[in-house]
């Protein structure tokens, strides 16, 4: 569902209500959430699904997806958890996954940023070249 | 040899391949040539999105939390879901010489099957238009070849002239004469190995038009050897109305790389009509909202902006310019539409084209009333304002007496000579279509008629008499003609000259 322009403020609103030094506070935004659903005010479908898309966006920009073609040793998942938080901030909750399509080295993508050190998307950007 | 490997080894180790960071996002939705995509948080506005398969999106809505933006070329590959990165670089097009004789898309991609274009340089399509110091006034000519427009309307190097009308009234006919004029005096320059002479290049834009329509041009330039000092920019009916949105600002671009390189160029945005319907249909795509006519609110900055980039340029600035002749077609002759009032405003002066002159048989069929150049006249070489200079006045006059004189027969002698001499001013006017003539020649013409040597000659003879009197002075009077053009202006002993000759030709005519 789309949400009016109204409603896309609205939630905008409470999505900055719920941060306390910039950061989102989970307990308030599941109270906002709650609060929503039991009054019902004009228009709260589009309130609650424009505010879970900010929540989505704030967390995405928080989680960094780390894929690598085989499973990371600890030595080498410490070091990519102390990188990130040099880039990004200590608050980064970094997830592991395996992606043999990779072929080899990672990928890992925060919010909207995207570190590609794949043998694929090297053997892409070399077939690009061609 | 074992040092050369040991190094060559150091080195191999020595190389790192780094990572770089990319900014990317999802495509939320696809259709119409426009998509929404989420994330792509530094995207930059107007900047070129990479779609992967080659591929290529314009960033055009930032949002809180999408990006806008239409697509250049084929969209069906594109699907949802599908990752989007930014590119870090604005839409640019090959620009320089290189393209002078070759048809081009709106990213300057070649069109007309002859090969890759080797480009020197590239341009950005959007760029600012230069500033209050960067300029200078107008004052050399853009010779158009056209008897009526070189004599009434003169434009000048620099200027950006509208050329308005209904719908077949002759509008490109103009546009194209003054490209065929102009590559016919570049290549007589060239042949001639005269450096003073500055070559005008010109640029043709063709937005929204017929395939057919646009190959009979290039056919016509073709014919004409106007073809190899001529870019044609396309974006047919058949392309994408972002296509059709570009194709002038890349014209443009091209013709900025002439400009910024002390040379002259010309540009041709066939027509503006149509871009701005192709404008609105991607505002609309889009959802930006919409306004008078259902055009966005920034329809007349798009003209605005396009339109300044044609300027003249100061010499430490780069002493070039570029002349821009847009097109805009009326609505029954409505000239008080929307996209019509906006172009008008923002040149300096219009060719207005009448259907009724048109089918009176006055071609080109000029508004001798409703045109008008606004700095052309600082820019008309002295010879012509010599013998041109009341002829707008009397043309104006003699309307405004044949209005009246179709009421009563019994008029003075005066007005009847007045009427006499309007209607031969109008025959001479008339000039067949892609048969420019060259200034001298129209010198010539208008100093006879302005000293009355046309007035023995019936009204149904002028134009016979006209060709024969040009054909004469270019066979038999060639090295008259080349004074006039030398010289400038009418002097005393070019006056004498022109009294014996031409006194002479309407003798032998009668």
């Amino acid at each position: 569902m789309k949400a009016s322009k109204q409603a896309q403020r609205d939630a905008k609103q409470l999505f900055q209500a719920c941060l306390t030094d910039g950061v989102l506070d989970e307990g308030r935004a599941l109270t906002a959430v709650k609060a929503l659903a039991e009054k019902k005010p004009r228009g709260y479908h589009g309130i609650m699904a424009h505010f879970q898309k900010l929540v989505e966006m704030d967390v995405a920009k928080r989680t960094a997806n780390v894929a690598s073609a085989t499973a990371l040793d600890e030595a080498a998942r410490e070091k990519v958890r102390a990188n990130l938080a040099k880039a990004y901030g200590d608050n980064v909750q970094v997830n592991f996954a395996e992606d043999p399509a990779l072929l080899g080295g990672m990928r890992v993508k925060i919010g909207s940023d995207v570190y590609d050190g794949s043998v694929k998307s090297r053997l892409n950007s070399l077939e690009g070249s061609f | 040899m074992s040092t050369l490997l040991e190094d060559i080894q150091a080195q191999i180790s020595g190389v790192k391949t780094s990572v770089a960071k990319e900014n990317v996002g999802i495509v939320r939705q696809i259709g119409d040539g426009a998509a929404k995509i989420e994330g792509l948080t530094d995207a930059m506005l107007n900047e070129m999105l990479d779609f992967g398969n080659g591929v290529t999106g314009l960033a055009l809505n930032l949002e809180e939390t999408e990006v806008g933006a239409i697509i250049l070329g084929d969209y069906t590959s594109v699907k949802e879901g599908q990752e989007v990165k930014t590119t870090g670089k604005l839409l640019q097009v090959p620009v320089g010489k290189e393209l002078l004789g070759r048809v081009v898309n709106a990213l300057g991609e070649p069109l007309d099957g002859k090969g890759d274009i080797a480009a020197s340089a590239a341009y950005p399509v959007e760029k600012i238009a230069p500033g209050i110091i960067a300029r200078k006034s107008v004052s050399q000519p853009v010779q158009t070849g056209i008897m009526p427009v070189d004599a009434m309307i003169p434009i000048g190097r620099g200027q950006r002239e509208l050329i308005i009308g209904d719908r077949s009234t002759g509008k490109t006919t103009v546009a194209i004469d003054t490209i065929i004029n102009n590559a016919n005096a570049n290549q007589r320059a060239k042949d001639e190995g005269d450096d003073s002479y500055r070559p005008l290049y010109c640029i043709y834009v063709a937005v929204g038009q017929k395939q057919s329509n646009v190959a009979n041009t290039i056919q016509v330039l073709e014919d004409n050897g106007a073809l190899p000092w001529t870019i044609v920019v396309n974006a047919a009916a058949s392309d994408s109305a972002t296509n059709q949105y570009l194709a002038p600002f890349a014209g443009a671009a091209m013709g900025e790389y002439f400009m910024d390189n002390d040379m002259d160029a010309l540009i041709i945005y066939d027509d503006l009509s149509k871009h701005a319907v192709a404008y609105r249909q991607v505002s609309l795509i889009l959802k930006r909202p919409s306004g008078r006519e259902a055009y966005p609110g920034d329809v007349f900055y798009l003209h605005s902006r396009l339109l300044e980039r044609s300027a003249r340029l100061s010499e430490k600035a780069g002493g070039g310019s570029l002349t821009a002749l847009p097109i805009i077609e009326t609505q029954m002759g409505d000239v008080s539409a929307y996209i019509p009032t906006n172009v008008i405003s923002i040149t300096d002066g219009q060719i207005y084209l009448e259907t009724d002159l048109f089918y009176q048989g006055i071609r080109p069929a000029i508004s001798v009333g409703l045109s008008v150049s606004r700095v052309g006249s600082a820019a008309q070489i002295k010879a012509m304002k010599q013998v041109a200079g009341k002829t707008k006045l009397e043309l104006a006059q003699f309307r405004e007496l044949a209005a009246f004189a179709q009421f009563g027969s019994d008029l003075d002698a005066k007005t009847q000579a007045q009427l006499e001499r309007g209607k031969r001013i109008v025959e001479l006017f008339k000039q067949q279509q892609y048969n420019p003539l060259p200034v001298e020649e129209q010198v010539a013409v208008l100093w006879s008629m302005q000293n009355n040597y046309f007035d023995g000659v019936a009204v149904e003879s002028i134009k016979d008499c006209q060709a024969k009197l040009q054909e004469y002075l270019r066979d038999r009077k060639a090295d008259l003609l080349g004074k006039i053009k030398a010289e400038g202006q009418v002097t005393d002993e070019i006056a004498g000259e022109l009294k014996t000759t031409i006194g002479e030709f309407i003798d032998t005519y009668k």
